[in-house]
Formats: structure tokens, C-alpha cells, sequence
């Protein structure tokens, strides 16, 4: 019963330390994803034009399931279903730094409101500033995503050498 | 159609205290009333409906403009800047929005509008048998004669147009129309199984097309105005293709003085010439002349 204990109680923490983790890979998934869809808009209204909600809805399933939410909840908004504000838009985003959200929204705020030139040199000023995000939670995904996995074994193995 | 473009107060209130069917045009201008032409006359929206009174006015704000403009365009402005470069967008369901604001000029090309300050919501309508008094009139011997609808704007050329060519298959009349939907306005409602469209194209362009690719009998198109749509106008005469089009103008007086229009008056292109006005409301039908312009009985069908 003892060794169940412990070996369970070394698996919480590195579970923990896991959970931790997460928060990171999902941020630096998120900012890959935006930036794809950000591109893809770009490309598509320079050449096709066609409607925002069908370049949304069109986007790649596998990279909509990183956008954490955004992208329904701005369809939403598109229909007038919804309003556009933070609380809304960032409700499965909690990974998210506030600095992210605020340009994360502005973005949101600038599509299908100007002609295709403007439009287009919008989404490249926000792509370049993702990419500055990407970059920043990359660097912080590879120290603290790793580390807190590490933690929470360091932890766990030294619980369980205590009750041992 | 007008619930997903207007301010959430504006619809609920246009459609649960004002009849819609009455409703020409809404008029937005930035911090300014909230205008509502209802049959033909002018009022204010407020909370009850609408008013004379401007102390009860509801007020637009620009961005409830920049909004109506976001909406209209179905929330991408870039995919109808040519039409804004015009100055209207027209929605998928005909509904015609005039814009005002600053147009971005380039090297005397204009690029787009930007600072939207003013719209100006054409509600559509399908009134039907409305051209059925003049119907008749606008043919000589079974043949549909070429035919000019004169008024002012908001006197209901658009939709005497349509219900023309709904008529046309309601009497069984079997000519291929082709409807030159230039602003994309025309073509609403209208239940015809020998109608083509071509829509967004200028007429020179359209009639060019259309009479080489679609092989119409009646090419109907709204608003001449430009050289270019009097010869686009001449060329279609001279291929024998029957027209039915209209122009902006008080009377028929005035109209006989517009320079543009002197060369086919005098060519005798258009042998029918409708003329209406708001006098009863939109599309009071004034009288149908001939190429001399003298006044046709009316009758009805």
C-alpha cells in the first residue's frame, strides 16, 4: 500500500509539472497557428477577395484546434451574434500575457475594415509582431515548459525518497 | 435584410414600430438625426416610430456608420472596394448603400474611401404590377418598343424595370431579357425563367458581352449617363436588340434639353418614354410618350 502511495504520489507531480508545462506549448501552438492564419488572409484577399467568414471557416482544422477558441468566437461576431471584447474572445485563451491580448484583439478589430493595400500591410504589421511573440514564447517554452516537468520529477522523486 | 446591417436600436425599432413596406431610404449622417423616407416624405426616427418632430430625433455616430459600411460589405470591405471607389456597396440581397467620406485620390486615380461619414440605405421593393398601366403601351404591333423610364431619383425606375420583365413571363412573352446589373440592384425578385444577368459590369463592357455571348432579344438597364452608355445604347440598336433603360430627370422638358441625350432623340432610338414621379408616392406614373413625345392613353392590361 505504502509503495502504491508513493508511486502514485511521484506520478502527481510529475502530472503537475506536466500541467505546467502545457501552458507554454499551447501559447507557442497559438502564435504558430495565428501566424498561418494571418498569412493565409493576407494571400487570399490580395488575390481571391473573397469574404472573411469563408476564409475563417475554410482554414486548416488542424491549426483552427490551436487557435484556442478565437476564431469561433470572431464568426461569432462576424453573424452579430457575439461582441468583440477580451472577455469573449480570450475565454479558453488564459495562456495568453495581456501585452498578447490586447494585439491579439486589435487584430481582430483591423480585419475586413480597409481595401486590400491597407488591409494587407495591416496583417503583415501583425504578423511581424506575432512572430516577435512566437519568437518570445518559443525561448520561454524551451526554459520554464522543460523546467517545470523537470520540477515536478525532482519533486516527486524527492517525496517519495522521504516517505521510502 | 436590413437586421444585419443597421445598428441593433435602429432595427428594433424600424421593424416593430414602422411599416417597412413604406420605407424608401435611411438616412445616416454622422452625429446628425437618423433620417427615414417613408412614401416619399421625410421624417425622424425616434423611439415610437418616426417623427417631424427633431427634438425626439434619434442621432447616428460615425462609428454606427463605419459599422453599417463593415456589415454591408459582410464584414470585408476590401471585396467591394470597387464599389466603394463608386460610392455605394450593394448588398446580396439588392440592398443599395451611398456612401459619403474622403475619397484617397492617387495620381488622379481613385483608390478608395476612407472616414465614412454618411450612408444612405435604399430599401428595395418589389411592387408588383406597378408598370402594368404602361405595359401595354411600350409595345407596337407585339414588338416591345425601345424604352427610356424618366424620374427623378427615389421615383421607383428601378423597380418599374423589374416589374417590367416579371410581367414580360407573367404574359407569357417568351423574349430572352438580359438585365445589365450595374450596381447589382436590379435583379431582385424577380421571377422570370428568360432572364440572364449580367451584373457589376459597365454598360459599354455588358452590352458588348451580352449581346455576343447571351444572345438577348430586350437588354433592360438602369440609369444612362455617361457617353459611354449612349453608344454602348447605339450599338445595341443598331443589332436590332430591343432596350429598356432609364434616366435621372425632373420632366420631360428637362430631359429634352440633356446634351447627352440630344443625338439618339434626334435618331429616334427610344420610341417609348415613361415618365414618373412622387406626386402620389414613389412610382406615380405620369404618362408614357411617344418619339415625338406626345402622351399615350393609358390603359391597363
Amino acid at each position: 500500500m505504502k509503495y502504491v502511495f508513493i508511486i502514485l504520489l511521484f506520478l502527481g507531480c510529475c502530472g503537475v509539472g506536466y500541467f505546467f508545462s502545457l501552458k507554454y506549448s499551447r501559447r507557442k501552438k497559438f502564435f504558430n497557428s495565428l501566424i498561418a492564419l494571418a498569412d493565409k488572409l493576407s494571400l487570399e484577399i490580395n488575390f481571391s477577395r473573397e469574404r472573411l467568414k469563408v476564409l475563417l471557416q475554410n482554414f486548416d482544422a488542424t491549426a483552427k484546434k490551436d487557435l484556442l477558441g478565437i476564431d469561433e468566437t470572431f464568426i461569432a461576431y462576424l453573424d452579430k451574434t457575439q461582441e468583440l471584447s477580451g472577455d469573449a474572445i480570450f475565454k479558453k485563451a488564459d495562456c495568453l500575457k495581456q501585452d498578447e491580448k490586447d494585439a491579439v484583439l486589435l487584430f481582430l478589430k483591423t480585419l475586413g475594415r480597409s481595401d486590400v493595400e491597407n488591409q494587407t500591410k495591416e496583417i503583415q504589421t501583425f504578423i511581424s509582431r506575432f512572430t516577435e511573440f512566437k519568437k518570445q514564447s518559443d525561448e520561454q517554452q524551451k526554459k520554464y515548459g522543460s523546467l517545470s516537468i523537470k520540477l515536478g520529477v525532482v519533486a516527486g522523486l524527492f517525496l517519495a525518497i522521504i516517505l521510502f | 435584410m436590413l437586421q444585419k446591417i443597421l445598428p441593433d436600436k435602429f432595427y428594433k425599432i424600424l421593424s416593430e414600430k414602422v411599416n417597412m413596406k413604406s420605407v424608401n431610404e435611411i438616412r445616416l449622417r454622422a452625429d446628425k438625426p437618423v433620417v427615414i423616407n417613408v412614401s416619399g416624405k421625410a421624417f425622424f426616427l425616434c423611439e415610437n416610430g418616426v417623427t417631424s418632430n427633431i427634438k425626439n430625433a434619434l442621432y447616428a455616430s460615425k462609428i454606427m456608420i463605419e459599422d453599417v459600411i463593415f456589415r454591408a460589405s459582410e464584414c470585408s470591405i476590401y471585396s467591394v472596394n470597387e464599389q466603394i471607389k463608386k460610392g455605394f456597396i450593394v448588398t446580396d440581397e439588392a440592398v443599395r448603400i451611398g456612401i459619403g467620406g474622403n475619397l484617397i485620390d492617387e495620381q488622379g486615380q481613385i483608390k478608395t474611401m476612407t472616414n465614412f461619414t454618411s450612408c444612405n440605405i435604399r430599401v428595395p421593393h418589389v411592387v408588383k404590377n406597378c408598370s402594368l398601366s404602361a405595359f401595354p403601351l411600350l409595345f407596337s404591333d407585339g414588338v416591345v418598343q425601345n424604352t427610356l423610364v424618366i424620374s427623378p431619383p427615389g421615383c421607383g425606375k428601378t423597380t418599374f424595370l423589374r416589374d417590367f420583365v416579371f410581367q414580360l413571363s407573367q404574359h407569357e412573352i417568351t423574349l430572352n431579357v438580359l438585365l445589365l446589373d450595374e450596381r447589382g440592384e436590379l435583379d431582385c425578385g424577380i421571377n422570370s425563367n428568360y432572364t440572364d444577368r449580367i451584373a457589376f459590369s459597365t454598360k459599354k463592357v455588358g452590352f458588348e458581352n451580352g449581346i455576343r455571348s447571351l444572345g438577348p432579344d430586350i437588354i433592360v438597364t438602369d440609369e444612362l449617363g455617361q457617353e459611354q452608355d449612349i453608344e454602348a445604347v447605339k450599338m445595341a440598336s443598331s443589332c436590332g436588340v430591343k432596350l429598356l433603360a432609364s434616366v435621372h430627370a425632373d420632366s420631360m422638358e428637362i430631359f429634352q434639353t440633356k446634351a447627352l441625350f440630344k443625338g439618339i432623340l434626334q435618331e429616334k432610338i427610344f420610341k417609348r418614354f415613361v415618365l414618373l414621379s412622387k406626386r402620389n408616392g414613389p412610382g406615380t406614373l405620369e404618362g408614357v410618350y411617344n418619339e415625338n413625345f406626345a402622351r399615350l392613353a393609358l390603359g391597363r392590361l
